[in-house]
């Protein structure tokens, strides 16, 4: 800010005072504007962490309300079981229906876990997750699938591993809506599950499972889907894209 | 002094500028060191992008096989692990009392904006195009914002850069208004909502 005054060099005492009241008014003024822009900050923020408190807690509140339920062939452990409980060897096989490999495992080895899960010789656990839940535009399609795997493995067992693969055929890509609730129906009316249990399917009565099956995941340090494990041991995560070699490796597991 | 003018001061110092660059460097470091390693392991294993990894919420793998995560050929993180240790040395000189020229802040703002663009480019190209997020990067991202807040406040307050003088007076406003505090607060905290709403739990499930 300039001192010069138009009236000539010599200082006017009373134009200087006047604008050094000027001055301080203005720095006034700005420490007010400085103080309610500093409080507005401090409430973003105060907002931000209140939110986030907020959020933790209702995460926590839903953590705590997914009481256990055990049913039918459906495990304690939150898997969905195929194939004789006595068989000597347990395949479990870590999914998300949103998850592009695990279609890719599944299109190889349908047939042989299907065979397999038949002649006795293997149980196949189907741990269905639904971690991607947001790589489907806010659908959640990742649960509803896997709750309609659920629901069919409890009240119509032997259909579980077709529908399971009917599910992977033609699989959406990520981050697209998924298949509709429509689309999902057709698919189980497609291999045969009833029309009285598809109709429950939108009621997401086993939404909890499947967030249950997914933290039971995490917890068993499972770091990414597919994980196929043989009676505990992972199997090879490139082999299980080649056609026959799981198959293989059950067998000679069941050999002992 | 009421606490408000104190804060305010304290602010504007070498300090407390320097202070903030030398830890948002520092941070960016960290991010960019665990981002290289990652991508030393994925180059590694051929079969590390065949799955949905859990860990970064990724949409199966594709960040760090895309080829916006090798921009120039390597990792971008090689990027930081080159530049974040040039910018702490400049913070820690700053800190102590070193006067830098005109001319050397001015580059400094240079890199820190081509960081800043960079930054953001891969943020969006992550959310909106690969779909996919990883929390390492997105730390990234905030600690370049973070440093390139500090700098240019820096550099305003010393008039280094050459700025149109009606652009220079209101930015100066700006800052002695703490207006550029509100605005950071305010990006990084619309920035961390759009980051949940996008992809809430998953984030840390």
């Amino acid at each position: 800010m300039s001192n010069k005054k138009p009236s000539g060099q010599q200082p006017d005492p009373a134009s200087r005072r006047q604008q050094l009241r000027l001055e301080q008014e203005r720095a006034a003024k700005e420490a007010k504007v400085r103080r309610i822009i500093s409080f507005a900050a401090l409430g973003v923020l105060g907002l931000a962490v209140i939110g986030g408190i907020v959020w933790a807690v209702m995460s926590m509140g839903a953590l705590t309300a997914n009481k256990p339920t055990a049913a039918g062939s459906v495990n304690a452990t939150y898997t969905v079981v195929a194939g004789d409980p006595k068989a000597p060897v347990v395949v479990d096989i870590y999914q998300d229906y949103m998850c592009p490999y695990c279609g890719e495992f599944d299109r190889v080895n349908a047939a042989d876990l299907e065979a397999l899960a038949t002649a006795g010789q293997a149980q196949i656990r189907l741990h269905p997750m639904n971690f991607l839940d947001g790589a489907s535009q806010g659908t959640k399609y990742s649960t509803r699938a896997a709750n309609a795997l659920v629901t069919v493995a409890k009240a119509e067992p032997d259909k579980m591993l077709a529908f399971n693969t009917a599910l992977y055929t033609d699989q959406p890509a990520e981050n697209t809506t998924g298949l509709s609730d429509a689309q999902i129906a057709e698919r189980a009316k497609a291999v045969g599950v009833s029309d009285a249990t598809i109709a429950t399917f939108t009621q997401l009565s086993n939404a909890d499972f499947v967030n249950n099956t997914t933290k039971a995941a995490f917890a068993d340090g499972i770091e990414s889907t597919p994980t196929i494990l043989i009676n505990g041991t992972a199997f090879n995560s490139k082999a299980i894209y080649t056609a026959g070699a799981l198959r293989q490796a059950v067998e000679a597991a069941a050999k002992g | 002094m009421n606490l408000f003018d104190r804060f305010h001061r304290f602010r504007q110092s070498d300090a407390w500028l320097y202070a903030v660059m030398m830890i948002a460097a520092g941070a960016s470091l960290v991010a960019s060191f665990v981002l290289s390693v990652d991508a030393i392991v994925l180059a590694a294993d051929p079969n590390a992008g065949l799955g949905c990894n859990i860990n970064q919420v990724i949409s199966c793998g594709a960040v760090g096989t895309s080829w916006q995560a090798n921009l120039l050929g390597f990792p971008n993180a090689f990027l930081g692990l080159m530049i974040e240790p040039v910018l702490i040395a400049v913070a820690i000189a700053g800190f102590s009392g070193t006067r830098f020229t005109q001319g050397f802040m001015i580059g400094v703002q240079g890199i820190v904006l081509i960081s800043l663009g960079f930054a953001y480019w891969l943020f969006l190209q992550s959310s909106f195009v690969i779909g996919a997020l990883c929390p390492w990067c997105l730390a990234v991202t905030f600690s370049t914002t973070v440093l390139f807040a500090a700098i240019t406040h820096l550099n305003i307050r010393d008039d280094n850069l050459f700025l149109p003088r009606k652009l220079q007076s209101a930015m100066e406003t700006w800052l002695r208004l703490d207006l550029d505090l509100l605005v950071l607060i305010g990006w990084l905290v619309a920035m961390v909502v759009l980051v949940f709403v996008k992809y809430g739990a998953a984030l840390f499930a």
